[in-house]
């Protein structure tokens, strides 16, 4: 009796397992449907765009829309350039001034190390709500108002990023690094060549998440960019809807398609990465 | 022997010193300029009423009685609050579920589909995606209300109609945020013990049962953060809304950072726009310390 009852419930357990599985893949697709959506919508010719019933996927792979864009009276590469241009320049510097920063808080010790580095945390509780106002007025006075580079000046550092960097830091030996301060090299070239090398991990973690968190910025962006050519692709996306949206559904999906690539290319190849990284940046307490 | 080998110590020390400061200057530099400054000019800027020619004048606390008196600010106020209430809701209890549903044995390949599904809606900006959602929430060429047709329902007003507005932008941030509480939660069932799961199925022969008396206990502090995390980041709600209603129709959506974005910037209010801005940031720094208030009993017990 006794065997014949654990198979019966270990079969009935495989086939709840199955169920389930099968229902989380249909809702699985079921979530993705915007994303199918928005790739065919951005193939569909003008004149089909709100034909109905709506497409999932692409009737043809005809580039015109994507090129309807480009040729638009909104200056699209402009704008991308933009994007990519902060993105970049906003992800290298946080790279380099959390690093050092982390490294001295973890491996150096010097007073005030640690009011210091908590003054910094607190950092992570403000909404950028309470910090826009006063870089606005600023922005406005040094001539950074519109520009994008005023934007990657905002985040060239971040508190969670310090951190992060830290934590990973502090979980390496530091063997290596003191065996080199006996040896008498001094502090940069330490950083430079042991512990460097070592935090690659939290390096790609930290580039990857503040990448796509920096291609997304939307809030700040729109405060501090208005006219067109200094626009970012998340504002410049309901410039586009605006103009275009009455003419062609299409073409404003091909620009969508365009603005939505980088960070899906990323999440493909580096999916792993992605999720820790970003569920590392929630549980940053 | 001694005094030389202090020398050198206290030499060491100095250089270290040195070092440590240098290191921290450029990332320490640029929060005091882009972060401590700004928070502290925007708390002492919602006392005053500010006018770029003339210069601020101090007011005390006319602009948060102003916001707290005001049909409209009180109606956005609610607002805020409603939406992080039931969104915050939504998604832990959404991906909690995902978490129960996806937290068993299954081949890679599958999981990384799955985490491919349910993840990618969490990246991708919510300006993007909220624009792809206008589209489905249309009125009569929605993609939603066209299979509702088809299915013989009335069409919903989604976006158009001040009673259903909030909840549409609502289920789109469910959709686009559950995924990231669901990785959350599968780290969270992952980390119960092998040993008091193996007891549980003992103890409580029913799922539910199991589920309510055994494993949420285990994972309440994961839980606990969840809904703080997600409290935080509801009460800043912008883009979704901009894009979707444009905080209407009437005020129906309208948010606190909605409200600071025109207030400030539209109507040059700059003063009563850093007092909506300071009451946000009260408010997150409330729900902050109860949770560290919190999580620290949770680690004594």
């Amino acid at each position: 009796m006794g065997p014949i009852l654990i198979m019966k419930t270990k079969a009935a357990k495989r086939w709840i397992d199955r169920t389930i599985i099968t229902f989380m893949a249909a809702l699985g697709v079921v979530m993705l449907l915007p994303f199918a959506w928005l790739f065919s919508m951005s193939f569909r010719s003008p004149a089909e765009a709100y034909k109905m019933p709506p497409s999932f996927l692409p009737p043809s792979l005809d580039f015109k829309n994507y090129w309807a864009v480009l040729t638009s009276s909104i200056p699209f590469l402009q704008i991308y350039w933009n994007s990519v241009e902060v993105a970049v320049l906003v992800t290298l510097g946080q790279l380099v001034t959390c690093t050092l920063a982390a490294f001295a808080f973890a491996r150096l010790t010097f007073p005030g190390r640690d009011s210091i580095f908590f003054v910094m945390l607190v950092g992570l509780m403000f909404p950028a709500q309470v910090t826009i106002i006063p870089i606005y007025l600023g922005f406005a006075q040094v001539g950074l108002l519109n520009r994008p580079i005023g934007l990657v000046l905002m985040y060239l550092t971040s508190s969670f990023g310090v951190f992060l960097v830290r934590q990973f830091m502090r979980s390496q030996p530091k063997a290596l690094e003191e065996a080199a301060l006996m040896d008498g090299a001094g502090y940069l070239k330490i950083f430079y060549r042991i512990s460097l090398p070592q935090l690659r991990p939290a390096l790609s973690a930290l580039g990857i998440i503040t990448f796509t968190q920096t291609w997304n910025y939307y809030f700040q962006a729109r405060v501090l960019l208005e006219p067109q050519r200094a626009m970012t692709l998340p504002i410049a996306m309901d410039l586009l809807r605006g103009y275009l949206a009455s003419g062609n559904l299409s073409v404003v999906m091909a620009a969508m398609s365009m603005a939505v690539l980088p960070v899906i290319l990323i999440f493909l190849l580096a999916q792993k990465l992605v999720i820790e990284g970003v569920t590392m940046s929630g549980i940053k307490n | 022997m001694q005094p030389p080998t202090r020398q050198t110590k206290s030499d060491l020390e100095r250089v270290q010193r040195r070092a440590g400061y240098l290191f921290i200057l450029p990332s320490f530099g640029l929060y005091a300029v882009f972060v401590l400054a700004p928070v502290i000019l925007t708390f002492v800027l919602s006392f005053t009423y500010y006018d770029p020619m003339v210069g601020s004048r101090w007011v005390g606390l006319e602009n948060f009685e102003r916001f707290f008196t005001g049909d409209r600010s009180l109606q956005i106020f609610w607002n805020t609050l409603c939406f992080a209430i039931f969104a915050v809701a939504g998604n832990v209890i959404v991906g909690l579920l995902l978490a129960l549903a996806l937290n068993r044995a299954m081949p890679s390949f599958l999981l990384y589909l799955f985490r491919l599904a349910y993840f990618l809606p969490v990246i991708i900006a919510a300006a993007f995606v909220s624009i792809v959602w206008g589209y489905f929430y249309g009125d009569d060429l929605g993609v939603i209300n066209y299979y509702l047709t088809r299915l013989g329902f009335a069409p919903v007003h989604w976006l158009t109609s001040s009673r259903t507005a909030m909840m549409s932008i609502i289920i789109m941030d469910v959709w686009k945020n559950a995924g990231f509480f669901m990785i959350i939660f599968i780290a969270a069932l992952q980390g119960v013990p092998k040993s008091i799961m193996d007891a549980a199925i003992m103890d409580e022969p029913s799922y539910w049962r199991r589920f309510f008396r055994i494993i949420l206990p285990w994972i309440s502090p994961v839980v606990f953060f969840a809904i703080v995390y997600a409290s935080i980041g509801a009460l800043q709600v912008y883009e979704s809304i901009v894009i979707l209603t444009q905080g209407g129709p009437g005020d129906a959506t309208r948010s606190m950072s909605i409200h600071i974005v025109e207030e400030a910037f539209g109507s040059f209010e700059i003063g009563y726009g850093a007092s909506v801005s300071v009451i946000m940031t009260l408010i997150i720094l409330i729900i902050t310390s109860i949770q560290l208030l919190a999580s620290r009993r949770w680690v004594r017990y």
